[in-house]
């Protein structure tokens, strides 16, 4: 047996409670662990939380020392549905373009990062460099980055003109086969997409390899010697066990897609103008909308039992 | 001994036609057919994918490492003509590199011992000191995770205004040590799935041989956690390095203090501004300056010279990442 390795807190550790009981003694730990935790939620999470509920229904102007609050009732949530435009759109359409995206890409995410996690869970040679090669994406995945790198379109474009950039054009080829248009620019799309929807899947296909690691071998070795193919094996045994992280994963991209979605950069945009009242509207009606596509899939995910161990019935 | 050369030709073209109508030995055939079919094809998938992953990255590479004459020169695509580190040192310049890489690390590896500190706390009292109600304060954290943070910034903004954390980097350490930094509630999530998924005899051993309830955590349960320990690590210190919205609202990058995130988000908004204020453009000529590509390009390896450290500290925490993945079972 490895030896217990000497506490970094002597004092700390040897506090004892002896005349309490073990489960006592576990409540006031809890209580302790929990305690930055709490203050925090508290303080940084529930008390403006409730703030910028109220916020979002005042026209807030800053003044030296002071800000100035007059009640406005629906007006922020008014103004940032029919009037509110940016240079290029408006928060209208940039939020229903975002929630059709999220509804389209989410499911193609989900596959996408699911058949990805099973391929890298296989056993093949490098499989550990392919591996650290997936999840550089989640780690040069920045809003700094993409707004330097947008200067680069320049040089493309200058390279397009001279018509060498383009070893291989996909459109051109696919055009010459006669395959249907719409299709083209489908396919098209999603090539020209993939860098973006592998950083997307980077933690998502984290989620369902970890999810993988923890089926049991047992049930894998068991129907091997029933001589059941790798096909099957993925349908009975890899798919059911999966399915209970597959709310976890939606939950992380739908968050996680918002978040890096033009809604909010108009919404930080707004506060930046010092709009507070708009901004903190235009944040809870994107709360909103969020909530309603999560009680709506969680609605469909228990209507088709999707979620739910199947091990239980 | 032409009858025998036939003999031999029939008898090893009999021993063909048997072989090829064996069923026994064509079933194996067409299982290794089948494997390396789906070998081959998923290889090709794979090194696919990884050339899509890589390949901007390289691009970035080969524009860094030309000379800025050759922007004027159609002829240079792909590798340079004239080598140089000229443009990584213009981009170093306007990023304030040096300071703003040392600044940049500090922050993030301080709020990153700060979050795991937190979180790990949390999420082994949600996992193993459960009480009354601690699944409705559980119900906070996911909470925490879907409530956008641009709803919070601006009574947070007022609050450390009050304070006087604005423009201090001290705004997020106080962020991050009480667990509301960038995504700890995800972070909370992880330990607390992990911690459950110890088995429980560890506990009981480690009471029964007299360790109190911290002793259990911190030289029991702790160690055992290291995959967990490592991904957390990883994601709040890379999360940290990219983040571009708290540090902007709560003002942390200055003059005195400046962050590669935000050099980079100023510069690439104005390369020519940033070029003439950092006396970067003297040293090139105006033929070269003039041109709007070389202008992307310094954004470009701008852009590389900030991924750069990240890059090569996955190099290293890469093989501890990944073997995290196998034995963790996060979800679990």
């Amino acid at each position: 047996m490895k030896k217990l390795k000497k506490p970094l807190f002597p004092r700390l550790s040897k506090i004892k409670f002896p005349e309490v009981s073990y489960k006592k003694q576990k409540l006031i730990w809890a209580a302790i662990f929990l305690l930055p935790w709490a203050t925090g939620i508290l303080l940084l999470f529930l008390v403006p939380f409730i703030e910028s509920l109220r916020y979002s229904f005042f026209d807030l102007t800053p003044q030296a020392g002071e800000i100035i609050k007059e009640f406005v009732g629906f007006d922020n949530y008014l103004y940032a549905f029919n009037t509110h435009v940016t240079s290029t759109s408006s928060f209208r359409v940039e939020l229903l373009t975002t929630t059709t995206d999220v509804i389209i890409n989410l499911p193609v995410l989900l596959i996408f990062s699911l058949f990805i996690a099973v391929m890298l869970n296989m056993k093949f040679k490098g499989r550990a460099i392919v591996r650290a090669i997936f999840f550089v994406p989640v780690i040069l995945n920045s809003a700094a980055v993409v707004s330097a790198v947008g200067g680069g379109e320049a040089i493309n474009a200058i390279l397009d003109q001279q018509g060498i950039a383009r070893i291989f054009d996909l459109e051109f080829y696919l055009l010459q086969t006669g395959m249907a248009p719409f299709l083209i620019t489908f396919i098209v799309g999603l090539i020209e997409r993939i860098y973006d929807i592998l950083a997307l899947a980077g933690v998502p296909i984290l989620l369902f390899l970890a999810s993988i690691q923890s089926i049991p071998k047992h049930l894998y070795e068991a129907a091997k010697i029933e001589g059941a193919t790798s096909y099957e094996m993925f349908w009975l045994i890899t798919l059911p066990n999966v399915t209970p992280h597959i709310i976890t994963v939606t939950v992380y991209a739908l968050v996680d897609t918002f978040l890096t979605s033009s809604v909010s950069t108009i919404i930080s945009d707004e506060l930046n103008q010092q709009n507070w009242g708009v901004s903190s509207a235009m944040a809870w009606i994107y709360v909103a909308t969020i909530l309603l596509i999560l009680i709506v899939l969680g609605a469909f995910a228990k209507f088709l039992k999707i979620g739910e161990s199947h091990y239980e019935n | 001994m032409k009858t025998n050369i036939i003999e031999q030709i029939r008898a090893s073209y009999h021993g063909v036609v048997n072989d090829i109508k064996d069923p026994k030995k064509n079933a194996k055939r067409s299982r290794k057919a089948k494997a390396f079919g789906f070998s081959f094809v998923r290889s090709i998938l794979l090194i696919g994918l990884c050339f899509v992953i890589l390949f901007p990255t390289i691009q970035q590479i080969l524009m860094a490492l030309r000379a800025p004459s050759d922007v004027n020169n159609p002829a240079v695509i792909w590798i340079p003509e004239n080598w140089s580190i000229m443009n990584i040192k213009i981009a170093s310049i306007v990023l304030d590199y040096r300071h703003a890489v040392f600044n940049t690390f500090k922050l993030s590896a301080i709020s990153m011992i700060l979050q795991i500190g937190s979180t790990a706390l949390a999420g082994y009292a949600f996992s193993r000191l459960r009480f009354k109600g601690s699944n409705i304060l559980f119900l906070l954290v996911i909470l925490t995770i879907v409530i956008p943070p641009q709803a919070l910034s601006l009574a947070q903004y007022l609050y450390f205004r009050d304070l006087g954390l604005i423009g201090k980097e001290g705004s997020i350490y106080l962020m991050s040590g009480l667990g509301m930094g960038i995504r700890s509630g995800i972070f909370i999530y992880i330990f607390r799935s992990f911690f459950r998924g110890l088995p429980k005899e560890l506990e009981e051993s480690a009471m029964i041989d007299g360790a109190g309830v911290f002793r259990t955590f911190w030289s029991v349960m702790l160690p055992n956690a290291r995959g967990a320990l490592v991904t957390v690590g990883l994601f709040a210190f890379v999360w940290q390095w990219n983040d571009a919205y708290f540090v902007k609202i709560f003002e942390v990058s200055t003059q005195d203090f400046p962050l590669l995130t935000m050099r980079l988000i100023n510069a690439a908004e104005n390369m020519y501004a940033a070029l003439f204020y950092t006396g970067g453009l003297s040293l090139i000529g105006q033929d070269v300056w003039e041109n709007p590509v070389f202008l992307a390009l310094i954004s470009n390896v701008s852009a590389l010279l900030m991924m750069l450290p990240l890059l090569i500290m996955y190099l290293f925490v890469q093989k501890q990442f990944v073997e995290s993945i196998e034995r963790t079972g996060i979800v679990g």
